[in-house]
């Protein structure tokens, strides 16, 4: 990762949701709630650039091995395969977190800048910035083991793009929302109690079964591949 | 025979159906440079991969240092270093930082890195991006961090390929300075005989993915010999002569076809002809280059 510009990305989003946070809900005569600022400022964070970097880091992370023939170099080293994966995975666990904490940072001086109501609600903030990146994780797993197996760069990305797209509609579904893995974090990170409709209607521990299931589906599916991946 | 490196019974590789490599059984000894020897395509690579764990065979056996690879990998691959087709690198890193990430994974010391720098002769170069380095360069790079680990057996994938003339020699004395500097046996392959005959002890020849030749280049050279052919007066009663000195032969469209022989045994065996009253037309000599036995050898001629 060094020399890499991968900073700009993990700035990105949290940069992005610094104006949608200090101009949404604007009422003159009300002050703003943590939750509706979590909600708003979360929405296209959580909506569309989770699952986007979400595939990013995953992309990046497999970049280097894709081009000059890193794959042969490293695995001809006394590493096992297992190793290997994970340490990518972890990787892309870590680049998510530190997306997550500077989010937070982000939430945290909107609200403070405009004097959001009561006193700062950790509770919430912190399930929801946990809950997003948990959730994040069996689609990084999805997009890892895409990128593992695809030395195009690219083309991971425009699948992943493809898949992000649909999330506005298949939150709105109570069926399928909870098992789109695109649309987990969206779900996972909306502040509960408000939005009532939808696959927002689970609650947050049923979700988080099927987001551990799939992480373990789609991690073990990947390691499978990457172990029988001739190089 | 000394200790065995690498031994590999039947291997066979399919590739939907089509043998890219069929009951290869490689034999190399420690201590030893062999050169894997055949045109592109032949397997050669398929085989160095496998031999490195990065695919997996369809059927067969592989031994290094006596031990199943399958099974000991981590344990085989710590003493191996190795360089498959085209270099591998970071090209965003300097050379420094490729090895070291390297490094850190054999988990040797940090001085290594300047040892290996100065032995491809890279020293004042390590701190430049690898993306703008020469083929030449680069090529030393992976050799460099396939020295990192002090291997005993060092596996090159076609090290020469690409390079100019001056980079291939520098390479090629590299090479041949290994087994007797450090103990390591090396496996060089390459579709160039010349290549393989300056460098290695043993040669193996491998066909359409079969081990079609496999001894040392010595005994390569002798059988690319070539013979000695008479044109006399009388062929019938000049080879009964030849046959009673003891120097065998034949007789090939009424000339007399003799195996090569010293230049004594030769001055000899045409003074007696000429004493015996035979008239002598022609003594030429047919040295078959090693370069036509290896075509012959790899065009599909019977051995």
């Amino acid at each position: 990762m060094s020399g890499s510009r991968v900073w700009i990305l993990l700035l990105l989003s949290p940069l992005i949701s610094l104006p949608i946070g200090a101009l949404s809900d604007m009422q003159e005569d009300k002050v703003i709630t943590w939750q509706v600022l979590l909600s708003t400022m979360s929405a296209v964070h959580a909506m569309l650039f989770l699952p986007m970097l979400s595939g990013i880091f995953a992309a990046l992370i497999c970049r280097n091995e894709h081009s000059d023939g890193g794959w042969k170099q490293l695995l001809a080293l006394p590493v096992t395969r297992t190793s290997v994966y994970f340490a990518k995975y972890v990787m892309i666990m870590l680049l998510l977190a530190a997306v997550q904490l500077l989010f937070l940072g982000g939430v945290l001086g909107i609200g403070l800048y405009r004097g959001a109501e009561g006193g700062i609600p950790w509770g919430l903030l912190l399930t929801s910035l946990f809950g997003g990146w948990f959730a994040c994780l069996p689609l990084a797993a999805l997009q890892l083991a895409v990128s593992q197996g695809w030395s195009s760069f690219g083309a991971p990305l425009a699948v992943n793009v493809c898949f992000t797209i649909p999330n506005m509609l298949i939150a709105n579904s109570s069926t399928y929302g909870p098992y789109y893995p695109w649309v987990q974090p969206m779900l996972a990170m909306s502040p509960f109690g408000e939005e009532r409709f939808g696959a927002f209607n689970l609650p947050l521990e049923s979700l988080m079964m099927v987001v551990s299931g799939s992480l373990v589906l789609f991690l073990a599916g990947g390691l499978l591949f990457f172990w029988r991946k001739a190089v | 025979m000394k200790d065995t490196v690498i031994e590999t019974k039947n291997l066979l590789k399919e590739y939907r159906g089509r043998a890219a490599v069929k009951e290869l059984n490689l034999n190399i000894g420690k201590g030893e440079i062999y050169g894997f020897l055949g045109p592109n395509g032949a397997g050669k690579t398929t085989t160095i991969r496998m031999l490195l764990g990065l695919i997996k065979p369809t059927s067969g056996r592989i031994e290094i240092f006596g031990q199943e690879l399958r099974r000991n990998r981590l344990q085989i691959l710590r003493k191996v270093g190795s360089l498959v087709e085209s270099p591998s690198y970071y090209g965003h890193l300097s050379a420094l930082d490729n090895l070291e990430a390297i490094r850190r994974i054999l988990d040797v010391p940090k001085s290594r890195i300047a040892e290996v720098l100065d032995i491809v002769s890279l020293t004042g170069e390590e701190k430049r991006p690898v993306k703008g380095f020469s083929l030449g360069m680069k090529q030393r790079l992976g050799i460099a961090a396939a020295l990192l680990g002090s291997p005993e057996l060092l596996i090159l994938d076609e090290p020469t390929n690409g390079l100019d003339p001056s980079g291939i020699q520098e390479i090629r004395s590299l090479i041949k300075r290994l087994p007797g500097e450090e103990g390591i046996t090396v496996l060089v392959s390459s579709h160039l005989l010349s290549e393989i005959e300056q460098m290695a002890g043993t040669v193996g020849i491998i066909r359409e993915g079969q081990m079609v030749y496999q001894d040392t280049i010595a005994h390569l050279q002798e059988q690319a010999a070539g013979n000695l052919s008479l044109a006399v007066s009388e062929p019938e009663a000049a080879l009964m002569t030849a046959v009673r000195r003891g120097c065998g032969g034949e007789l090939q469209e009424g000339r007399l076809i003799l195996p090569r022989m010293s230049d004594a045994r030769v001055s000899l065996l045409v003074k007696e002809l000429v004493e015996d009253g035979h008239a002598i037309y022609r003594v030429e000599e047919h040295r078959q280059s090693l370069e036509e036995f290896f075509l012959q050898v790899v065009g599909g001629g019977a051995l």
